[in-house]
């Protein structure tokens, strides 16, 4: 059922387009002319995280972090074994996943830690990166407090994450 | 994220250059491939979302959306433009839908024309709410979590939905509270 409602809707939107004597090729061509533009301002802030994150990963700082945060991780109730996940969360959402798909080779897919791994990821999202893509194209450079509080909500949708699963 | 970007670069290449130095172009270059894989893929979705998003500004089906979230983006953005209020609420109608391609384009609109009138340096209480609500995560349903459960042999790949949803709404209102306290004890202190 779901599966026809966007079809639908986009044949519905073409033919009230026409409807309203809307030229639907032109119109179609001046989007995607956006679209470019909206990739060529956002590549430069995706390069640079995407480097940064590599080199973080690579250079074994982010393993060492991982092992630096665990303890006070426990202290609300997080797992050790998400800890890694956690750190890289809000940098990227490829390398998260990729992570997540770690554990669930490792701890089975249908286990706790695998569960709330899953939550953490589907509940929450790349901070740092949506920051950097939201702002691109306007001229703002001083976020303020923005990171800072998304950070903390997200956090705690992950102490959620963590407690929701081990009874639902 | 200058000082955060400044402080990992140089930690990460630090450890590098004592550990193996001849590998830190190749590692860099390979973050700038895969940011260009990306671009690729994404310059694809947004073409076809742009595109769809462009009839649907012409045919003026946007305003009829405006009016249908009005209440809810009044309640959250004080005093914003229609421009942005439209964009604002195409963003959340997509994010609930489930289309995470189409949002981040709408998302990257509605901040550049928050910013239209005032054309400021600083974000703005709006924007920064906006923001905060965006990378919260508001999609409550985690399809690409989903499939890589199944993949992986999950015998119950949605059971997750449940606590997914409730976690999803326990961050973004924890984000939205954050944003409203500042804001107004700023304008208390400004009074």
């Amino acid at each position: 059922m779901a599966n026809f409602i966007l079809p639908f809707l986009i044949i519905f939107l073409f033919i009230y387009a026409a409807f309203k004597r809307i030229r639907v090729y032109d119109s179609f061509i001046e989007g995607i002319k956006d679209a470019l533009h909206l990739v060529y301002s956002i590549f430069p802030y995706l390069a640079a995280i995407f480097i940064m994150v590599s080199l973080f990963r690579i250079s074994g700082l982010s393993g060492f972090l991982t092992k630096i945060l665990e303890k006070p991780l426990a202290f609300f109730g997080i797992p050790s074994e998400l800890t890694e996940l956690i750190l890289l969360r809000p940098f990227s959402g490829n390398g998260s996943l990729l992570i997540l798909e770690d554990i669930y080779t490792k701890y089975t897919p249908d286990s706790y830690i695998a569960r709330a791994a899953s939550v953490i990821v589907g509940s929450s999202d790349t901070a740092f990166y949506v920051a950097a893509v939201y702002f691109s194209e306007s001229k703002v450079i001083k976020l303020r407090y923005a990171i800072p509080a998304a950070l903390i909500a997200n956090f705690v949708g992950i102490i959620a994450s963590c407690i929701l699963c081990r009874f639902m | 994220m200058n000082a955060l970007f400044l402080v990992i670069m140089v930690i990460s290449i630090g450890i590098l250059t004592v550990v193996s130095p001849d590998s830190i172009l190749g590692i860099m270059i390979d973050g700038g491939k895969s940011a260009l894989e990306l671009s690729l893929k994404l310059t694809a979705i947004y073409s076809v979302w742009l595109a769809i998003l462009k009839i649907v500004e012409k045919t003026g089906l946007d305003k009829k959306i405006v009016s249908l979230f009005e209440p809810v983006v009044d309640f959250m953005y004080k005093d914003e433009n229609n421009r942005a209020k439209a964009y604002i609420s195409m963003n959340m109608t997509a994010n609930l839908l489930g289309m995470g391609g189409a949002a981040t384009p709408l998302g990257i609109k509605a901040v550049s024309e928050m910013n239209r009138d005032a054309n400021k340096r600083t974000a703005t209480t709006n924007m920064i709410m906006f923001f905060v609500i965006n990378a919260t995560s508001l999609q409550f349903i985690p399809a690409t979590v989903i499939a890589l459960r199944a993949a992986a042999g999950s015998s119950a790949p949605s059971d997750i939905l449940m606590p997914n949803i409730i976690a999803s709404v326990l961050s973004a209102g924890t984000g939205f509270l954050i944003v409203r306290i500042i804001s107004s004890i700023k304008k208390k202190r400004e009074v």
